[in-house]
């Protein structure tokens, strides 16, 4: 007993003393940590996915960090919006069915191992060839078929810098695929050391080696941050720093505020309140550029039968306010748009104006298709995507919109976009916002893959402009519009290989979808970057394809 | 000493409160809409690639299958791998990264929370309807009202923007990198993942000034809300405690007003406190995920709202048990403390 109570003494004491020494480190404060300046350039985002393997993910957050660790046989541009450049490749033909490709030389891995066209094989064979030894496995990304796994029937290797890809069909895209981040060519070495099946593949992007130019030094998943060193040996231009970071902050305002103290250099996907923050401060700007995206709001046809009717659909792309939305809701970071190819797509038909607000002639046209009382549920997610900064109030503009043309419009509002996904992809709205980014700047990649159905046209059934949802052989179409016109202009743009011709067809179908309105078309997004006064200006171009381009950012 | 009856029980106790969370847990999961197949593949992928791989992942084996197959591997300690967070690594080594980020937050919450709240406690009550009394009261209720994802941005714009004293995000300088393990007599030895001790267990002071900086902001957020309640509980257990017999004694053998107050009153005023305490502890780790949100820190709370929003099944079952299995050995603990300073509850 006494004992115990000796104890119990001794436990208070120490708690005391404890208390007193918690209270001197507490009080105890130095410098401020972190900055960037010198040789480090600090890049700040929103996330931090943990695994950089360019074909295990659909992520553009580790498209940003795979970007500078490897490099594509073809690249874009920087800021050119969609113009393809020498990539790893100087020559590049596509004819027919045939792709050539001859491999810069002296090009070397950040391994140590020179670049060759077994490197490419191995890439491509790794992704989607299941009787590879060292496949990645099946249903690891998304990409693997968009990418590759449609087209490519074989790879040859017909010298050390010269490779061939036998296509199933002509594809005009092809090159452009190329340039995807998906298609960052892989060292053949660190695959086959990572060794056979699928969990020792999964391995490879915890430790990514490309040719690229940084070297992925260290994945600091309790900081959520990533170091690099510049690789010397790098083939192109730069890098003008010796070490790059790319850290995460998830708060928007945060992050702002983290750019404006100097502690990051360069921020991406700011909110509106962030770039307020930005705007007002002395030490940091605000740089823009016109993405390559799309906001919409979607008709589910096979679900709602008063959508099939086209002047239904006309009626609220007039009654829809979208002007105000951009202006108001979306703060002037986006315009309006009229088609689903944004401007510096080939194939965008400028000829075309957005849809006037107009409630007297959707009235009119309501009542011609005898769907005065139309109610029906519209679908939103709730976190701002680039496509669309305030998705609730976008759906809540519309729905007041819509109600003062005599429609209901019901919201379904979701928190998580994942589920999201999961509840358009398998039809279950009746109407939803939704939004696109590109992933190589190639009309096809709108047109083709939103608003075709991906079946022959012979499959559509006379008379009807959509298909049963189940019918459908193209999962981003979730309007389920079938429009065979489209359609037609739509497949002779995937085997057109002559430019002008090329585009032509997509200006076409752009005015088919533009009169057809199978979505209302919202916006075109603008991409906001927020930089420090401590990096040239100059050097750092907004990319609305690829990137971003921190190997020709220069510190001041 | 605490009794090893009175241990075991408690032990035993653990089991089918996990048990509840695990099924529980399951079931919401399941139920709510999301399909981890489509978001591990993406926009691009067909509906074909999907039932693809929601059959490879065992997603279309009946409910019961999955709930027994997940019991069986939680019992071994194995939540299986991330589906998207942090893709194909074991949940269990991303709760390792992350756990000590969020428990070195909350530690030092509660600390701050300790700190400043049991003395402002004690003066509350001993200056009882005093300007300090009133303040303290107001400012406690204040703590307590306050929501983080306001206060954590006020100290932003107060001591990182106006006064430039602390950082606004993070918990160590950018630039400051340490090593995955630390020396002792020539030992390689892991680190703890709490940044402010590997720092002195690397003896790196410039670092470890860094990540006490860094977290003092993230810390004092939490602390705020801990330091109300805790000085608000002292205050009135303090209360009850002065106007007993034996403090009254004490005073008339002739001590001193001080040395009574905190060598009789203290202890037994400090039994409610502690129960406090521990019960705060889930708030904290509660409060850590809107903390870390707002001054990016990747601790379990960020990690486990991304695996919300991703139907990361795996990685959400791991770590809302984690929180429950830590939850209720902290509070085992208190109940031991509380035992311990006042042995009647055992019986």
């Amino acid at each position: 007993m006494v004992r115990d109570e000796m104890d119990r003494r001794t436990f208070v004491k120490a708690a005391g003393a404890a208390t007193v020494a918690a209270t001197s480190t507490a009080g105890c404060s130095g410098i401020i940590g972190g900055g960037g300046g010198g040789g480090t350039l600090i890049y700040s985002r929103g996330d931090h996915p943990e695994n950089y393997d360019p074909q295990q993910t659909t992520s553009g957050e580790v498209a940003k960090v795979t970007n500078q660790v490897y490099d594509t046989c073809i690249d874009f541009v920087p800021g050119s919006g969609g113009q393809l450049t020498d990539g790893l490749a100087n020559e590049y033909n596509l004819q027919g069915r045939t792709v050539t490709l001859t491999l810069k030389e002296g090009i070397t891995f950040h391994n140590g191992e020179e670049l060759t066209g077994e490197d490419v094989r191995a890439t491509i064979r790794r992704f989607i060839d299941n009787e590879y030894q060292y496949f990645l496995g099946e249903n690891r990304s998304g990409y693997a078929s968009v990418t590759f796994g449609d087209w490519v029937d074989t790879v040859e290797v017909t010298s050390d810098y010269e490779v061939t890809i036998n296509l199933k069909q002509r594809y005009a895209p092809f090159l452009r695929n190329l340039a995807m981040f998906a298609a960052a060519i892989l060292s053949q070495t660190q695959i086959e050391n990572l060794g056979a099946g699928a969990d020792a593949q999964g391995e490879l992007g915890l430790d990514p080696k490309g040719t690229g130019p940084f070297v992925f030094e260290e994945l600091d998943n309790a900081n959520e941050r990533i170091r690099f060193s510049a690789y010397d040996d790098f083939w192109g231009e730069g890098p003008h720093v010796d070490e790059l970071i790319i850290k995460t902050i998830k708060s928007n305002q945060t992050r702002a505020q983290d750019l404006i103290n100097g502690d990051s250099h360069i921020t991406d996907n700011l909110g509106a309140q962030g770039i307020q923050q930005i705007n007002n401060s002395n030490s940091a700007s605000i740089k823009r550029k016109d993405g390559i995206n799309v906001g919409y709001m979607a008709f589910n046809q096979a679900r709602k039968a008063a959508f099939r009717k086209p002047k239904v659909r006309r009626a609220i792309s007039l009654a829809v306010d979208t002007e105000a939305i951009v202006d108001s809701i979306y703060q002037g970071f986006a315009v309006q748009a009229d088609q689903p190819l944004p401007p510096d797509v080939i194939g965008h038909n400028d000829d075309l104006e957005p849809y006037a607000h107009d409630p007297e002639q959707a009235q009119t046209l309501l009542e011609e298709a005898g769907e005065t009382d139309l109610s029906f549920e519209l679908a939103t997610f709730s976190n701002p995507r680039g496509y669309n900064p305030s998705p609730l109030e976008t759906a809540n503009q519309i729905k007041s919109d819509l109600e003062d043309i005599g429609l209901t419009v019901e919201i379904n509002q979701f928190s998580a976009f994942g589920p999201y996904i999961t509840y358009t992809y398998t039809g279950k709205h009746d109407a939803c916002l939704l939004g696109w980014y590109t992933d190589n700047a190639d009309p096809d990649n709108f047109l083709y893959v939103l608003l075709h159905p991906g079946v022959p046209i012979d499959d559509v059934p006379s008379g009807q402009s959509h298909v049963a949802w189940d019918a459908k052989g193209n999962a981003n179409n979730i309007t389920s519009w079938a429009n065979t016109e489209y359609m037609g202009y739509v497949n002779d743009g995937q085997t057109t290989y002559e430019q002008s011709e090329r585009e032509t067809i997509y200006q076409e179908a752009s005015r088919i979808a533009h009169e057809q309105a199978p979505w209302v078309f919202i916006d075109y997004a603008e991409l906001i970057r927020g930089i420090h006064e401590s990096v040239n200006a100059d050097s750092y171009t907004v990319s609305s394809v690829g990137g971003p381009y921190l190997e020709l950012v220069e510190l001041n | 000493m605490v009794s090893n009856r009175f241990l075991i029980k408690r032990l035993l106790l653990l089991v089918p409160v996990l048990l509840g969370v695990a099924t529980f847990v399951f079931i919401i999961l399941h139920l709510a809409p999301g399909d981890p197949a489509r978001v591990i593949l993406g926009q691009r992928a067909s509906q074909a690639r999907v039932l693809e791989l929601r059959e490879e992942l065992g997603l279309d084996d009946p409910l019961w299958v999955q709930y027994l197959r997940f019991l069986l591997d939680a019992a071994q300690f194995d939540f299986g791998q991330s589906y998207t967070v942090a893709r194909g690594q074991a949940v269990r080594s991303v709760l390792a990264t992350r756990l000590p980020v969020t428990i070195e937050l909350a530690l030092y919450g509660q600390f701050i929370g300790l700190l400043l709240g049991i003395p402002l406690g004690i003066i509350s009550a001993v200056k009882q309807d005093s300007v300090v009394d009133h303040l303290g009261r107001i400012g406690a209720l204040s703590g307590i009202s306050i929501p983080i994802y306001w206060s954590g941005p006020m100290l932003i714009l107060l001591f990182s923007t106006f006064l430039g004293i602390f950082p606004a995000s993070g918990r160590i300088g950018s630039t400051i990198f340490l090593p995955d393990h630390w020396s002792l007599f020539g030992m390689e030895l892991p680190l703890t993942g709490m940044v402010t001790v590997d720092t002195l267990l690397l003896g790196d002071i410039g670092a470890f000034i860094s990540a006490s900086r860094h977290l003092f902001l993230p810390a004092a957020t939490i602390g705020i809300y801990s330091l109300a309640l805790i000085s608000r509980m002292m205050r009135s257990s303090m209360l009850e405690v002065v106007r007993q017999d034996y403090m009254r004694t004490a005073r008339a053998k002739g001590q001193g007003a001080r040395i009574t107050i905190l060598k009789h009153g203290l202890r037994n005023a400090l039994i409610p406190v502690v129960t406090v305490v521990g019960i705060q502890f889930g708030t904290l780790l509660g409060g850590a995920v809107l903390t870390e949100t707002v001054f990016g820190i990747g601790g379990i709370g960020t990690t486990l709202v991304e695996a919300i929003n991703a139907t990361d099944y795996t990685l959400v079952q791991g770590t809302v048990l984690m929180f429950a299995l830590l939850f209720t050995l902290v509070n085992l603990a208190v109940d031991m403390t509380y035992s311990y300073l006042d042995p009647r509850i055992q019986q």
